[in-house]
C-alpha cells in the first residue's frame, strides 16, 4: 500500500512539474497581444495607465499585458529581462542618458519608419522632438513631461505679504530673508533618496554657466572641479548659511518635504510638477493652496532654460509582437491618450494639438512656461550617464547634509568622472 | 524498486533546483566578473582580472569591507551575549517564561524587510519612538535623525537587524542550555562556586556548540544583511552604511557595473566560504569530542 502511494505521489509531481514547464514555454507570440513594462506604479498612475491600455484595446482588439511590478523595482526589472533576451514588446523609459545607455547597449528597435509613416513628428514641439533622436535615428515616443520650478504654499505667501516671484537672485534672497524673519522655514528639500536635491545644482549651473557649459559637464568634458562648478556649490552654500533649508533635509523624501511644504513648516520647495499630483491627491487646490513661480534669472545674458524629465515609451530590438508594439506606440502619442494622462499624473503632455483647457491653472501656466523657454534641459540624473548620475547624486545628498565640505566632494565627484568617462 | 533507486529519484528534484538556482548562477558570477559587462548590453569584453584589480584600488570597496567587518564583529559580540543574557533568565522556569520565549523569538518570523520598516519608523527625528522617548527623558540633544546621519547610520541598522537575530540566538541557547545537566551546576554550587563562576567554568564551556552555531549564524546572517541596509538606507548617507552586499547590489543595478558587481560577488562568496570552512571544522572537532 505505502509503495503504491509514493509511486502516485511520485507520479502526480512529475506530471505537474511538466506541465508548469510547458506552460511556461507555450507563451508563443499571440499576435493579438503586447507585453509591456512601466514604472508608472502609484495609484494613480497604475489606473490611468490601465485605462489607456483599455481604451487601445477596445479600438484595436489587442490586449495589453502589463508585467510592472513596482516603481523602484523598475530598473531592476527591466535590466534582468533584457540580459535574458526576455524583454517585454515596449516599455517606459526616461528620455536622456538612460535611453542612450540603452541604445548603445544594443537592446532597442528604431521607430523612424512609424513616425514616417504615422507623421508622429508634426505633433511634437521642437523642444520635445530633440529628445526622441539618439545616435541619429528616432527610439522614443514622450508619454509625458514635467517642469521643474518653486512651487510654494499661497497661502503662506498671502499672509506675508509676498505678492510678486522674484525675477533676480538677489530678489529671491531679499523674499526668503522676509520669509525667514516671520518664522516660516524658506526651503524645504527631501533629499533622502538623493534626486531631489540635484534640481538645485541644475538651475544654478544653468543660470549661471549656461547650457553649453553644463551638456559639456555632462558629456563628461568638463570637470566638477572647474570654477563654474565651485560657483555653484558657493552660492548653494549660501543658502545652507543664512538657513533657509529644513535641517536634516536627507531625513526626509521629496513628499515629506512638500508635506513640510503644505502645512507651513516651509514655504517653498524645488520639485517638479509630479508635485500637483500628489498635492491634489491630498485634496490641496491648484492656485488657493499652491502655486508655483520659475527659477529666477540670476545671470543676464545667459539663456532661460527650462528643466524637467520626458517620460516615454520604447520599443525593444527582437520583440514578439513588433507590429502590436508600434501600434501601442503610436496610440500613445495621441491626444486620446495623452490628455488622460497628463491630467492623471500631473504633466504636461508633449503632443501639442492637446486643448490646453485640460490643465488646472497651475498647469497651464507651467505649460507656458515651457513654452516660453529657450531649451528643455533634462535633470541631472537623466541628462549624464547612469554611473556618473550615481557619483553626482551622492555629491548633493553630501552637500545638503555637509556643505562644509564641498571641495573635497569636488574632488572624489572629478575621480569618479573619470572612471565612468575613460572608455 | 529499490530503496536507492529512490533516495536517487527524489534527490534528484532538489539538487537539479539546487544546481539550477544556485550553481550555476554562480558560476556564471564567476564568468562575468572577467568581463565588462553592464547589465543591459548584449556586446561585453573580456578583461581578465581588471575588475580585480579594481576592487584593490577602489576606497568604496574598502569602505564597504571596513562597515561589513563592524557588522561581523557586531554579530559575534551583540546577538550572543544579548541572546545568552535572556537564555539564562528564562531558562531557569520564571513565572511567563513561555510567554517571554514566543516574545522574543517573535521578530525571528518577519522578514528583515519589514523589520528594517518598522526601525526607519522608530528611528525618525519627527515622530519616531526613540526620539520621542530620549527628548521625553531630557536627552534632546541626542534625538537625531538617526538614519541620516553619517556616523550613526550604520550602528542604527546594526541595531535593528541585532534585535532580531537575538531571538535567534536565545532559541539556540536555550536548547543548548537543556544539555546542561543539572546536576554539573549543582555540584559546582555545592562546591562553592558563585554564579558567575559556575557561569564560566561549566555552563559556557557546555555551550560551546551552541555558540559555535550562533556565532556562524549571525555571522553568516550579517553577510546576508542586504535587506535591512537597502530598506533603510541603500547605503547611505554617502556610503557610510554601505556593506559589500549593498555595495554590490549599487555598482551592479545603479551604476550598471555588472561585471565589476561580480567581481565584488565573487569576494563575497570567498568571505563567506572562510566562515563555513571554519564553522564545519569546530562542529566536526566538537563532534569528536563528544563521541
Amino acid at each position: 500500500m505505502k509503495k503504491q502511494g509514493m509511486w502516485t505521489i511520485g507520479m502526480v509531481g512529475l506530471v505537474g512539474a511538466l506541465a508548469m514547464l510547458l506552460g511556461a514555454c507555450g507563451q508563443s507570440a499571440n499576435k493579438s497581444e503586447v507585453d509591456v513594462v512601466h514604472y508608472f506604479s502609484d495609484t494613480l498612475g497604475k489606473t490611468t495607465v490601465t485605462s489607456i491600455f483599455d481604451a487601445f484595446t477596445k479600438k484595436t482588439g489587442i490586449k495589453v499585458v502589463d508585467n510592472t511590478t513596482g516603481h523602484e523595482d523598475f530598473k531592476t526589472q527591466i535590466l534582468v529581462m533584457l540580459a535574458a533576451d526576455n524583454p517585454p514588446d515596449a516599455f517606459s523609459y526616461w528620455a536622456g542618458a538612460r535611453v542612450q545607455f540603452v541604445v548603445d547597449s544594443g537592446r532597442l528597435q528604431p521607430i523612424d519608419d512609424l513616425y514616417k509613416k504615422d507623421n508622429l513628428d508634426t505633433l511634437l514641439p521642437p523642444a520635445i522632438a530633440a529628445g526622441t533622436v539618439y545616435n541619429g535615428h528616432k527610439y522614443l515616443i514622450p508619454f509625458g513631461y514635467h517642469y521643474a520650478a518653486l512651487f510654494y504654499n499661497s497661502k503662506t505667501m498671502q499672509k506675508l505679504g509676498i505678492t510678486q516671484p522674484p525675477k533676480t537672485w538677489n530678489d529671491f534672497l531679499a523674499m526668503c530673508d522676509k520669509i525667514k524673519a516671520a518664522g516660516v522655514v524658506p526651503l524645504a528639500v527631501g533629499s533622502k533618496n538623493r534626486w531631489p536635491a540635484q534640481f538645485w545644482f541644475d538651475y544654478l549651473l544653468l543660470r549661471t554657466a549656461g547650457p553649453e557649459y553644463r551638456a559639456r559637464l555632462m558629456a563628461g568634458q568638463a570637470k566638477y572641479s572647474d570654477p563654474e562648478v565651485v560657483n555653484v556649490m558657493k552660492m548653494w552654500k549660501v543658502l545652507w548659511d543664512k538657513g533657509y533649508f529644513v535641517p536634516n533635509a536627507n531625513a526626509y523624501d521629496w513628499t515629506d518635504a512638500a508635506d513640510q511644504v503644505a502645512n507651513g513648516k516651509a514655504a517653498m520647495t524645488l520639485m517638479g510638477t509630479w508635485i500637483t499630483g500628489y498635492w491634489n491627491g491630498n485634496k490641496l487646490q491648484p492656485g488657493t493652496d499652491y502655486d508655483f513661480f520659475p527659477f529666477p534669472q540670476i545671470k543676464d545674458g545667459v539663456p532661460n532654460v527650462a528643466l524637467g524629465p520626458i517620460d516615454g515609451w520604447v520599443m525593444s530590438k527582437n520583440a514578439k509582437h513588433a507590429a502590436g508594439a508600434l501600434k501601442l506606440l503610436s496610440f500613445l502619442l495621441d491626444k486620446g491618450s495623452q490628455a488622460p494622462w497628463a491630467i492623471g499624473q500631473g504633466a504636461l503632455a508633449p503632443n501639442k494639438t492637446v486643448d490646453p483647457s485640460i490643465y488646472n491653472s497651475v498647469m497651464k501656466k507651467a505649460s507656458e512656461e515651457v513654452g516660453a523657454s529657450e531649451a528643455f534641459n533634462f535633470n541631472y540624473d537623466l541628462a549624464t550617464t547612469p554611473p556618473m548620475a550615481e557619483g553626482g547624486l551622492t555629491m548633493f545628498a553630501e552637500f545638503m547634509n555637509n556643505p562644509s565640505k564641498s571641495m573635497n566632494y569636488l574632488t572624489e565627484t572629478d575621480k569618479v568622472e573619470q572612471t565612468v568617462f575613460k572608455k | 524498486m529499490s530503496r536507492r533507486l529512490w533516495t536517487v529519484a527524489f534527490l534528484s528534484v532538489p539538487l537539479l533546483a539546487y544546481t539550477t538556482i544556485v550553481i550555476v548562477p554562480l558560476f556564471t558570477s564567476f564568468y562575468y566578473s572577467l568581463t565588462d559587462w553592464n547589465g543591459f548590453s548584449a556586446q561585453y569584453h573580456w578583461v581578465g582580472l581588471a575588475n580585480f584589480a579594481r576592487i584593490a584600488s577602489d576606497p568604496l570597496f574598502a569602505n564597504a569591507i571596513k562597515n561589513t567587518a563592524i557588522w561581523m564583529a557586531a554579530a559575534i559580540v551583540v546577538p550572543t551575549a544579548a541572546g545568552l543574557a535572556l537564555a539564562l533568565m528564562l531558562h531557569r522556569g520564571v513565572r511567563g517564561a513561555k510567554f517571554f520565549k514566543s516574545l522574543f523569538y517573535l521578530p525571528i518570523c518577519l522578514a528583515l524587510a519589514v523589520v528594517g520598516q518598522v526601525w526607519i519608523w522608530i528611528y525618525r527625528p519627527d515622530w519616531g519612538l526613540l526620539d520621542l522617548i530620549l527628548r521625553n527623558i531630557g536627552l534632546s540633544n541626542v534625538a537625531i535623525a538617526w538614519l541620516a546621519d553619517s556616523t550613526t547610520a550604520l550602528g542604527a541598522i546594526i541595531l535593528a537587524w541585532s534585535w532580531q537575530q537575538t531571538g535567534l540566538a536565545m532559541v539556540i541557547f536555550l536548547a543548548g542550555l537543556t544539555a546542561v545537566s543539572r546536576e554539573l551546576t549543582e555540584a559546582a554550587e555545592i562546591d562553592g562556586a558563585s554564579y558567575g563562576q559556575s557561569l564560566r567554568r561549566v555552563v559556557i564551556p557546555l555551550l560551546s556548540p551552541a555558540t559555535v552555531v550562533v556565532v556562524a549564524l549571525s555571522i553568516l546572517n550579517s553577510l546576508k544583511s542586504f535587506d535591512a541596509v537597502y530598506i533603510m538606507t541603500k547605503g547611505g548617507p554617502f556610503h557610510s552604511s554601505d556593506t559589500l552586499a549593498m555595495f554590490m547590489y549599487d555598482v551592479s543595478f545603479e551604476s550598471y557595473y555588472m561585471g565589476y558587481g561580480s567581481a565584488i560577488s565573487v569576494v563575497l562568496f570567498l568571505i563567506a566560504m572562510v566562515v563555513i570552512t571554519f564553522y564545519f571544522r569546530q562542529v566536526r572537532a566538537l563532534e569528536h569530542l563528544h563521541e
